[in-house]
């Protein structure tokens, strides 16, 4: 478990502990992007989606004050894949 | 995944929650012209509200709060009048827009119908459905889309499935659950059980896309073996938001149709159109409407048929699918997609706007694109989904059967007389 205080303070809340996967949810909670990358905006009433390729995390967001929509992706390793060859 | 926030958001269908106030925009099926031929009201529920729907001695329809605004008694077990209804407890009257009309213990206080005012909504008929809407004020118009006004063989199969309604339509942007569920698991049941599953579902998906289109979200696969310029890719099929699917191939032409009765109950309908090129049939007076079963005596899930898998995989999710707790992976971006644009159209309505796919102009019929040649199986597709799916329970089963192959011969024929 991540230390609580590292959590976002409410109306933020966790799944149960003892739900198998709250771990990945506490990630979640602490790496969505928290503001839009074209205008600065607070994301936190916009729509965030997380979803995993390879070793990346992927965030579909969408930003409720500029309509922005796209993927940030959070890298733990640069991963290629090749095409055939 | 999402967070808790999110997922109580996009799930709550409740008055005054966000998505329930963007579902209150839209016109959805409740009944059957059918139910009223007997009586002339229903209890329905809607949205996490409970109603009754009444026709008139004329035939016109109305729907009202269920309960009785003076001691909340069910205006169900009411007075029907052409120009309202009566409860039956005491007499008090609503007129089609929910004022209150008479209250005849009260006549010496008239002043006090005028402060009583019903929930009400409109309600119409069409494709043997009726529809409600119970929104705001000027309402759009109750959309007429193909499937329900065109000509043909009617007919829809139908279940109150025990789960939300948001976890149907994530399945309807999710193409790769077709190869899986539908094409390898029903081959493993087909072999370990002893029939024949059909080929159709069973290709590779090579690529899918999403577009937003001014209905809802287009979307598009290629099939190993295919191209782009087949018609899954060329023209897809779309969802239509926020609570249908259009389906199709071989002129059976389908809306899925997933009202959101409450948080964890989706009232479901597969509702065909058959209407062959070659095909003849006698003018039908209504569609035929059955129940499809999703669940065996034990209490175990149906699934040797297509339908019955996807309500295997819909309710065993849970009444809610708790999304802080899912892996989401790249194949399922369309799910992703239809989250934004239902937390962009919740947004619109907060700000007073109209949300997408919102009709306010008269219209005759309303086209949907949609693939003709299915996963490039032919007419065999016809066979295959009516045999292997929900309409293998429709009372029609064998006249359909008849009809497509009729259809495809005379197709043929034509084809060589040419």
């Amino acid at each position: 478990m991540v230390d609580p205080k590292l959590l976002p303070l409410d109306p933020h809340r966790l799944p149960d502990p003892g739900e198998w996967f709250a771990p990945d949810a506490e990630r979640h909670l602490l790496d969505r992007p928290k503001f839009c990358p074209t205008c600065g905006g607070d994301l936190d009433d916009g729509m965030i989606t997380e979803y995993w390729r390879s070793e990346d995390r992927v965030f579909y967001t969408w930003c409720p004050h500029c309509a922005w929509t796209g993927t940030i992706v959070r890298v733990e390793r640069a991963t290629i894949f090749e095409a055939e060859h | 995944m999402l967070t808790v926030e999110q997922n109580e958001e996009l799930t709550k269908v409740g008055p005054g929650t966000p998505m329930g106030e963007l579902l209150r925009n839209y016109w959805y099926p409740i009944a059957f012209d059918e139910d009223f031929d007997n009586k002339p009201s229903k209890s329905v529920r809607l949205l996490s509200e409970n109603w009754t729907l009444y026709k008139t001695p004329s035939g016109k329809y109305g729907i009202i709060g269920e309960h009785c605004p003076h001691r909340r008694a069910s205006l169900t077990y009411g007075v029907v009048h052409e120009d309202g209804i009566r409860c039956g407890y005491h007499g008090w009257k609503f007129d089609m827009d929910g004022n209150c009309m008479e209250q005849p213990a009260e006549a010496e206080n008239e002043n006090f119908k005028a402060r009583v005012k019903a929930k009400s909504g409109l309600a119409e008929t069409m494709g043997g459905m009726i529809w409600v809407y119970v929104g705001e004020q000027p309402a759009p118009k109750l959309p007429r889309f193909d499937v329900f006004v065109l000509d043909g063989i009617r007919e829809a199969g139908y279940a109150t499935l025990p789960c939300n309604w948001l976890q149907i339509m994530e399945n309807s942007v999710d193409p790769h659950h077709v190869e899986w569920l539908h094409g390898y698991y029903f081959e493993f049941l087909g072999q370990t059980q002893g029939f024949d599953a059909p080929k159709s579902f069973q290709k590779k998906h090579m690529k899918t896309a999403f577009d937003e289109f001014e209905w809802g979200i287009i979307k598009r696969r290629v099939l190993e073996g295919h191209s782009e310029a087949d018609d899954d890719w060329a023209i897809g099929h779309p969802l239509v938001f926020p609570f249908f699917m259009r389906v199709g191939g071989q002129w059976i032409d389908q809306m899925q149709i997933r009202v959101p009765i409450d948080d964890t109950t989706t009232w479901k309908l597969f509702y065909s159109l058959h209407h062959p090129e070659g095909g003849v049939w006698e003018h039908q007076e209504r569609p035929v409407f059955y129940p499809f079963p999703y669940k065996d005596e034990n209490g175990e899930f149906i699934t040797d048929y297509v339908e019955g898998q996807d309500a295997m995989a819909w309710v065993s999710q849970g009444p809610v699918t708790d999304r802080t707790q899912e892996h989401l992976g790249r194949s399922d971006a369309g799910v992703a997609l239809l989250r934004k644009m239902f937390k962009e159209n919740m947004r619109k309505v907060a700000n007073g706007e109209d949300p997408i796919a919102i009709i306010r102009e008269e219209h005759d019929v309303i086209h949907l694109p949609c693939e003709r040649d299915k996963f490039g199986a032919g007419t065999a597709f016809t066979d295959q989904w009516i045999t292997g799916g929900s309409m293998r329970y429709s009372p029609l089963k064998e006249q359909l059967l008849k009809l497509h192959r009729d259809a495809a011969a005379n197709r043929e024929k034509a084809k060589s007389e040419a």
